[in-house]
């Protein structure tokens, strides 16, 4: 069997306490899988990583009309992966990567959960098993201490 | 690395979702009563050693309810809640699932849907919990989430690295 990863019964708690109070996450949620789902606002992310740069420098060569640029940078503005900074009349762009990380943090989270969650039901099935076996065992220990009664 | 060892049985789908696959040593219809039957919930659901299962309704049917807290050794309840999408024993369930939140109200929701595949001795449950609300906009987002966050991490501007 693989090693798991088990988290100390603290961390859990910790975990579903922050899971139980972050009624904001939803539209952060939303919007940040909605920056990433179209390939040309990952490529102007994956320029952008590079580091900032100029609008015409982080949108060229993507072979599509500057209303649809002007739409995939509002997607990515709005989900806060990417802010303007405006200097005089150039317009540069710079890269952040918070929402995602909220998004990235809200899904390990709930895996963690998940895999303890999944390590108590196993241990649970696991003593049913074990009950289940010393009971037959125990029947069948009772049935020969029958027979050899009997026959005695 | 310390995440490496969950990915073995986890992962981030590109579908925006958590995927999770575990094997037991139980047959299907234990595994799906003990995820669905309130009697069994109570014993494992509140995975604290030193927890309690206060609450554990369940009215298993498609539209039926569910309403499932747990209560840490501190005295502190987190209680989740949600209806059941499609109920299909012992192979299938899906469900939403919302926080019931300490200032009132309920949490966003999200969707569950568990697999029981019946492996002869054993049962292979898959987990996958998407952090959208529905299909629709779980459709409309169905890609490029790994992608995104490859992008982050090989850059190191994630914490997520």
């Amino acid at each position: 069997m693989q090693a798991r990863l088990t988290l100390a019964p603290q961390a859990i708690l910790a975990i579903v306490n922050q899971m139980a109070n972050n009624a904001v996450l939803d539209p952060v949620l939303d919007r940040s899988f909605a920056a990433c789902s179209h390939p040309i606002r990952r490529g102007i992310l994956e320029r952008l990583s590079e580091g900032e740069m100029t609008v015409g420098e982080a949108t060229k060569d993507f072979g599509v009309s500057k209303p649809a640029i002007s739409k995939h940078l509002k997607v990515l503005e709005e989900a806060g992966t990417i802010v303007r900074v405006i200097d005089g009349r150039t317009h540069r762009l710079r890269l952040r990567a918070e929402p995602l990380d909220d998004a990235y943090a809200w899904m390990t989270r709930q895996r963690d959960l998940w895999e303890r969650k999944l390590d108590t039901v196993e241990e649970y099935l696991r003593e049913q098993r074990q009950d289940r076996e010393s009971d037959k065992q125990g029947q069948a220990d009772r049935n020969r201490a029958t027979t050899t009664k009997e026959t005695r | 690395m310390t995440d490496m060892a969950a990915a073995s049985d986890a992962a981030m789908t590109s579908e925006t979702s958590l995927r999770i696959e575990r094997s037991f040593d139980a047959s299907p219809r234990e595994v799906f009563n003990a995820w669905t039957n309130p009697e069994v919930l109570r014993r494992w659901w509140a995975v604290h050693p030193d927890g309690t299962t206060p609450i554990a309704e369940v009215d298993l049917r498609v539209d039926g309810r569910y309403r499932l807290s747990m209560e840490g050794p501190d005295g502190e309840r987190h209680t989740v809640q949600g209806e059941y999408r499609e109920v299909d024993p012992p192979r299938r369930l899906v469900y939403s699932w919302q926080w019931e939140l300490d200032a009132g109200g309920l949490g966003p929701a999200s969707t569950v849907t568990v697999e029981f595949h019946d492996e002869g001795e054993r049962t292979n449950v898959v987990l996958e919990h998407t952090g959208l609300p529905d299909p629709a906009s779980r459709d409309r987002h169905a890609q490029g989430w790994a992608a995104c966050m490859d992008i982050f991490r090989d850059r190191g501007f994630s914490a997520a690295a």
